[in-house]
């Protein structure tokens, strides 16, 4: 398949501080891509040059060919930050608008009330964000970046805020969004500290070392597809969890 | 609940009243112990009297003040968030400006307010212009402050939806600026007053100012109190309605104490 994202010896030095070294990948469309890595090791820097916000020191990337700025332009990415960065004057439904409003999009494929009710939040729609839970803010956020069609979802740490059950449910309905709802985004990269989380939902899973950050290891996941909860009490889930631990404990 | 709440607000408004009372009666008895006389602290009772009396003349007076001190703060408030818009727009004007802005707040207004007379009159329009510039200088750094410093994390999101200048201005930057913004609205509340009545002293025939200077001169002091206790009266109902209306627009944040 052809790849949508491709990225060749990207290197990042904050000042003098060197985060990234000779990053080298690519996705293709309609996977899914988890990083994962130690804490500080560069994973949101990595995330940020990917969605063109940052620029990196040297290297280069193509999204579909273009470069990242006409990428970003052309409204392709969906973001999902570390934290849920709501506008406090805004309603849950007025923040999930936000993007929309700025595109002057009137007509989204999905409303931005059904997407809040995918996220488990009907009922909600009027309230501010300093009415509602750490976790309830953050699927405010993922519903914001939802209601337009970005071809690459970039989501950094999503879940992080979660409790593991409502964590599980989200990953499941990310899923299913991914694959059913919205057609049209095409990849999805991940960024996690869960070993778990990232064998039940990616395609591929790219290990990072620790700063400046190399690419330790990329590991395919080969588990099948639609994911079903059942998968992780599998002898192959479990093996890839256990193998994922061993390299991050080298490290 | 509710019947605490009354309760509460009792107290609130209560023990306020009962300490104002206390002072009034320790007032009284200090006068008679110590024989001061009238010229110099006049008695509560005659200074309730004298506001009782002339009420009217005094809300006249109050009234022009007011007057003033709104007008003033009023154009000061508008050209400054102006002014701070086009600074936050522009490095350059900003470079070029902020000294002398700083020069012109760090210039006494007293020392100012005869040449705004000279120039402007002895009516309204010199009172007014010296509380303009005395208000003009809070709003214009808060609204600096309230564009400038903006998350920077908020700034990525928008910038990730390859937002224009102009959306982050009205979608973000002037929302996040209003409680600075407010909080020079309330701090101006008191510096118009200020502004309007050191206007009245240097030259005036009627209003607050007006009515201290010359009762000053004719020793009637009970008519000073009376003048300086409704001027405070009217300054904390002016920043009262400031509050109010910061509570209804800043409703996503709970306003500082003051
Ligand atoms: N804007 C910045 N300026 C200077 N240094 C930065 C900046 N942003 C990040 N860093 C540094 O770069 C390194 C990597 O940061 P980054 O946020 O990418 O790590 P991370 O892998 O996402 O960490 P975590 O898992 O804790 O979220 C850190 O050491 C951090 O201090
Ligand atoms: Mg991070």
């Amino acid at each position: 398949m052809e790849s949508i994202i491709k990225v060749e010896n990207i290197s990042k030095n904050y000042d003098k501080l060197p985060v990234l070294d000779n990053i080298n990948l690519s996705v293709k469309e309609g996977e899914f891509v988890s990083i994962i890595g130690p804490s500080g090791c560069g994973k949101t820097t990595l995330l940020k040059i990917l969605g063109g916000l940052i620029p990196a020191t040297s290297g280069d990337i193509k999204i579909r060919g273009s470069p990242v700025k006409v990428a970003l332009e052309r409204r392709e990415f969906g973001f999902v930050f570390q934290n849920p960065i709501l506008l406090p004057w805004r309603t849950a439904l007025k923040n999930t608008e936000l993007p929309l409003e700025i595109f002057g999009n009137n007509n989204p494929q999905i409303s931005s009330k059904k997407l809040l009710k995918i996220v488990g939040l009907e009922g909600f729609e009027n309230y501010y964000p300093k009415e509602l839970s750490g976790g309830m803010q953050q699927r405010i956020a993922i519903a914001r970046a939802l209601t337009f069609e970005p071809a690459i979802l970039l989501m950094d740490e999503p879940f992080g805020a979660l409790d593991e059950i409502t964590r599980n449910k989200m990953n499941l309905e990310l899923l299913r969004v991914w694959k059913e709802e919205k057609a049209t985004i095409s990849a999805v990269i991940f960024v996690t500290h869960s070993i778990p989380e990232a064998v039940f939902l990616s395609d591929k899973i790219i290990i990072l070392s620790k700063r400046p950050a190399k690419i330790e290891k990329v590991l395919e996941i080969n588990l099948p597809r639609p994911r079903k909860v059942e998968v992780k009490y599998s002898k192959k889930y479990i093996g890839l969890v256990k193998c994922i631990r061993e390299i991050l404990k080298e490290d | 609940m509710h019947k605490g709440n009354s309760q509460r607000g009792l107290k609130e408004i209560g023990i306020p009243i009962l300490f104002f009372v206390g002072i009034l009666i320790v007032w009284e008895v200090i006068i008679f112990l110590l024989h001061i006389p009238e010229y110099l602290l006049p008695r509560p009772v005659q200074i309730i009297s004298e506001i009782t009396v002339n009420f009217n003349s005094l809300l006249g007076h109050l009234g022009i003040t007011m007057l003033e001190a709104v007008f003033g703060y009023i154009i000061a408030n508008i050209i400054g968030f102006v002014v701070a818009v086009i600074f936050a727009h522009s490095k350059m004007v900003e470079r070029g400006f902020y000294p002398y802005a700083i020069a012109l707040q760090t210039t006494p207004i007293v020392a100012m307010a005869p040449l705004l007379v000279l120039w402007f009159g002895s009516g309204l329009a010199s009172k007014i212009a010296v509380t303009a510039i005395i208000c003009f200088f809070p709003i214009l750094v808060n609204t600096i402050k309230g564009l400038k410093f903006v998350d920077e994390n908020t700034i990525d999101l928008f910038k990730s939806y390859s937002a224009n200048k102009w959306q982050i201005f009205v979608k973000l930057r002037l929302p996040n600026s209003m409680p600075y913004i407010f909080s020079a609205l309330k701090i101006s509340t008191s510096l118009a007053l200020v502004g309007a009545i050191v206007g009245e002293f240097v030259g005036a025939s009627k209003g607050i100012g007006y009515l201290i200077l010359t009762s000053s001169y004719h020793l009637e002091t009970a008519i000073m109190f009376a003048a300086i206790i409704i001027s405070a009266i009217a300054g904390v109902l002016f920043f009262k309605v400031i509050s109010f209306i910061e509570k209804k627009v800043i409703f996503w944040q709970k306003p500082e104490e003051f």
